[in-house]
Order: C-alpha cells, then structure tokens, then sequence
C-alpha cells in the first residue's frame, strides 16, 4: 500500500529531518508513529503527502510515485488531519467544510451532499452538519477535521497528534472514532496510551531514521528501547506514584 | 479584554442571524444581493442638499429589519463603528461651506450641515442594508452570488477566508495579550515600546497560520478554484420581491415622495 525506499530529506537550511529510512506499509495496518519532538514525524508527514519535496529516495502510495505529476492523485489517496484543527476548518459552516474536499473533485452537489452525509453518519454527528467550526468545543472540531478528511475517501489517512489538548472524554471520543476507521491509518503521536488501544505496529522515529519497529508489544512495553528514544512507557504501565 | 471578547461575540452573533428562517433568509441571495446594490447606488446618489428624499430610505432597513426579526441593538453597536468616518469626513463641509441654505425659526442652517447631515444618513443606511444583507445570508453564499456577478475570485475569497479567521486572530490577541498582562501586572496596557514587538509577532503567527491552513487546503484537493456549492434556482416569489422592492426603491429616489405625502397635509 505504501512503500518508502531510502528517503532523505534535508531542510533548506541543511538541517536533515529524514535519514534513509525504509518503510512497507500494508493495507489496513493502523500504525502509531512515535519519537521525541523533532524525530520527524511532521516532516514524513509532509514528504508522504507531498507538501515538502523529496530530497533523495522515493515514496510509493499504491504504486503511485509521490512527485510533482502524481500530487493531484496522490491527495485522492492520502488525506491528512491536522494537529490544530482551526488550520483545518475554514468554512463558516460544518457542512461546507466537510464538502470542501469532495467539490474540489468535482463531483456533482448531489454526491458531494451523499459523501457528507456518510462522513457525517459515520462519525454519529449529523447533529453538528449546519454548526459554525469555530463555536465547536476542541474534541468537536477534532472530530470535523476527521469527517473533513474522511469525505474525500482516503486509502491511508495520516493523524497528526489527533489527542493533543483535549479533555479526557474528548480524548476517549477521538480515539473511539480513530479505531472506528477500517483504512489504513498512520497516527504521529506522544499518547502511547492510545497506540496501545487501538495501534497494531508502532514505528520509532530517533533523529530522522527508523530506530524501532515492530508490534505494539514488542516496541511500548520496552521500557528500555523506549527510554533510548527519550520516551517513556505508556502511563498505564507505569507503576502508580501517589505522594 | 473585554473588548476583544465583545468583538469576538458580536462577529460570531451575526454569522448565528444568517441562520434564521424568516421570509428575507429564505429569499435567493442574488435577489438580497441584487436589492441592496441598487439600495446602496441610489442612496449614495441622491443630491447632498436632498435631505427630505433620502430620509424616505429609512424604509428599506427598518422593514427588512422587522421581516427577518434581527435585533437592532447588535446591528446599531456595528453602525457606530463606521459612523466616525464619515462623521470626520462630513465635518469639513461645516466648516468650509457656511453658506446660508435656511432658517429654521431663529437658527441659521448652512449647505455645510446640509450636506454634513445627507453623508451621516447615508452612512447610515448603506452600512445598515449592508449588514442587513450579512445577518439574512451567510457568507459563501454571498461570495458565490459575488463571483457570479464578476467580482474577481482573489476579491471574494479574501473577503471570505478574513471574515472566517477574524475571530481566531482575535482569540490569538487575547491570548497574547493575557500573556502579557499576567507578566506585566503593574500594566494598565500593552506599553508603545512592546507594541511593535507585540503586533510583529502577531504579524508572524498570522503568516504561520495562513501558511497551515493553505497546506491544509491543498491536501484536500485545493488547486487555486475554490468551489462553491451551486444554490438553489431562482424562484418566482424571488423575482417578485426584486421586481417589487426594485420598483419602489426607484420609485422613491426618482418620485420625490415627501413632496407628494406633504401635498396631502
């Protein structure tokens, strides 16, 4: 499904976010991808989804080359949830944000209306459709940048730090509607709780390169591969400290 | 503070009107559009002595207010926004234009205030049918009916995307702002030697945010169009209302309907 052989990437001002790094991504496989600030989670990102542009290596979605000539299918493919969703929603209304992606194909009203309407049911918040985004709660609007996303029939869909800055039901809530999706999803986190709960690989990313890779178990119960990566167990692993 | 509070409510409160389900929110946009263009083009045309014509205007806002039930207070809080403008560019016509024009019992009236008073008035009621416009129809409808009428696109989606994210560069303000008082509690304000530092970081922050959400555009799809959802036709309540209201707005800027209702008294 997604295949990335020997990528690098270097900023303009020379400072390499990306060292050769290798990846085979099947099919729904749910991937946390994890790693300190700076590892470069956000800069993979961007080079999977075409925003910043390959140095060295090359990214395959479907066996789609990610270039210049293929950006266009390669977003039909990809779709990618922001971490702050006010970056995402920028319509005055719920139901045109999420009709965004799918006008942009040029699908007629009456399918654009059909794709938002099953974004919609499938996240159980039609109730939100005629909303203003801006007047959404965070754990709210979290959730629209999803169906936004989702409306554009993605085969993988990147999640960047989907759980920052939400309340704990908000939390549960994103994460409920993460493990809801059947696509393949690649998740940019530092919850190792929820990659525990709804992840099936986890990918650690030290310094640019791939530094672990392997099954939820086998990567986040490692305290001391984790430690390395300057990470830590998840919380519910971790013995309690009451003071 | 509360400022900037008060204005992030009263933007939002405008955005909730265009929401309503009264007789003026169900009309087609281009009819509202098309309606407050030629209102705004005959009022601003009248003669700058023709004070008597003008205030015939009133009508339009003040009907249209009662049929789509906003409430005036939100609306009159915006007008007394743009009233200084024109309330300091009237103000040279007192001074330079003292020409007697009438008396009114005792007191002298000059064309100055004449004139003064016809660019007050029309200020009002063209910032008033403008917002009546805005708190009936929301706003990618109006930028719809605006590219169709030819206003260039970069025009429309400027217009749209401002009016969309003036409420989080305003929440982006006051964050900075509790930022800053909370560090500078002896503070009434944001001191002039911090206020360059203060508005260029906010100048940057916008450039990030805009950058973002360009990026987040472009990942779904976004190529440089933006594409509107196409509304519904134009129906024959529609023309009527245009037909009507366009008739006695014409009817009342070309037929001096003061004149006419004194004749009777």
């Amino acid at each position: 499904m997604l295949e990335i052989e020997k990528l690098n990437y270097a900023y303009p001002d020379g400072h390499q976010a990306i060292r050769d790094i290798n990846l085979k991504i099947k099919e729904g496989e749910s991937i946390a991808l994890v790693g300190a600030n700076g590892a470069g989670k956000s800069s993979l990102f961007k080079l999977i989804i075409g925003i910043a542009e390959i140095n060295e290596g090359s990214i395959k979605v479907e066996e789609l080359p990610v270039g210049k000539k293929t950006l266009k299918d390669i977003r039909r493919k990809v779709g990618m949830v922001f971490q702050n969703p006010d970056d995402q929603l920028f319509m005055t209304k719920v139901y045109d944000d999420i009709a965004f992606g799918p006008r942009n194909e040029l699908l007629t009203e009456e399918e654009v209306e059909e794709r938002v309407v099953n974004a919609l049911e499938q996240l159980g918040i039609t109730h939100l459709r005629d909303r203003m985004p801006h007047r959404l709660s965070g754990g709210e609007k979290r959730v629209i940048a999803i169906a936004s996303v989702l409306a554009m029939n993605p085969r993988v869909i990147l999640f960047d730090e989907p759980t920052s800055f939400l309340d704990p039901q908000a939390r549960r809530n994103v994460i409920n509607t993460l493990d809801s999706l059947k696509m393949t999803k690649i998740i940019a986190t530092h919850d190792l709780d929820m990659a525990l709960d709804i992840c099936d690989r986890v990918i650690i990313l030290h310094h640019g390169s791939v530094f672990a890779d392997g099954t939820v178990k086998d990567i986040l119960l490692d305290e001391n591969l984790l430690s390395q990566c300057h990470l830590e167990l998840p919380l519910c692993m971790q013995k309690p400290r009451v003071r | 503070m509360s400022t900037i509070t008060d204005s992030m409510n009263t933007i939002n409160s405008l955005e909730e009107m265009a929401e309503g389900n009264t007789i003026i929110h169900h009309l087609h946009p281009m009819v509202k559009l098309i309606t407050t263009m030629l209102y705004l083009v005959l009022v601003i045309s009248f003669n700058p002595y023709n004070i008597t014509g003008l205030m015939v205007f009133a009508f339009y806002p003040v009907i249209l207010m009662a049929l789509a039930e906003i409430p005036y207070k939100p609306l009159l809080q915006r007008l007394l926004v743009a009233l200084p403008f024109s309330f300091f560019a009237g103000l040279s016509n007192i001074i330079f234009n003292q020409q007697l024009a009438l008396m009114i019992g005792p007191l002298p009236v000059s064309y100055g205030v004449i004139s003064f008073t016809s660019i007050m008035v029309k200020t009002i009621f063209t910032v008033m049918a403008v917002l009546i416009l805005i708190a009936t129809t929301s706003l990618p409808k109006i930028s719809y009916q605006l590219l169709a009428i030819k206003v260039p696109k970069i025009i429309v989606e400027q217009i749209m995307l401002t009016y969309r994210y003036i409420s989080v560069l305003l929440e982006q303000v006051s964050n900075m702002y509790t930022a800053y008082i909370l560090r500078a509690p002896a503070s009434k304000g944001i001191k002039m030697k911090d206020m360059g530092i203060f508005v260029g970081q906010l100048l940057l922050k916008s450039f990030d945010r805009a950058e973002s959400i360009y990026v987040a555009m472009k990942c779904r799809g976004y190529d440089g169009n933006y594409l509107y959802a196409k509304p519904s036709p134009i129906k024959k309540g529609d023309w009527l209302f245009l037909v009507l209201v366009s008739g006695i707005l014409c009817l009342m800027r070309f037929f001096d309907l003061s004149l006419f209702i004194g004749s009777f008294l």
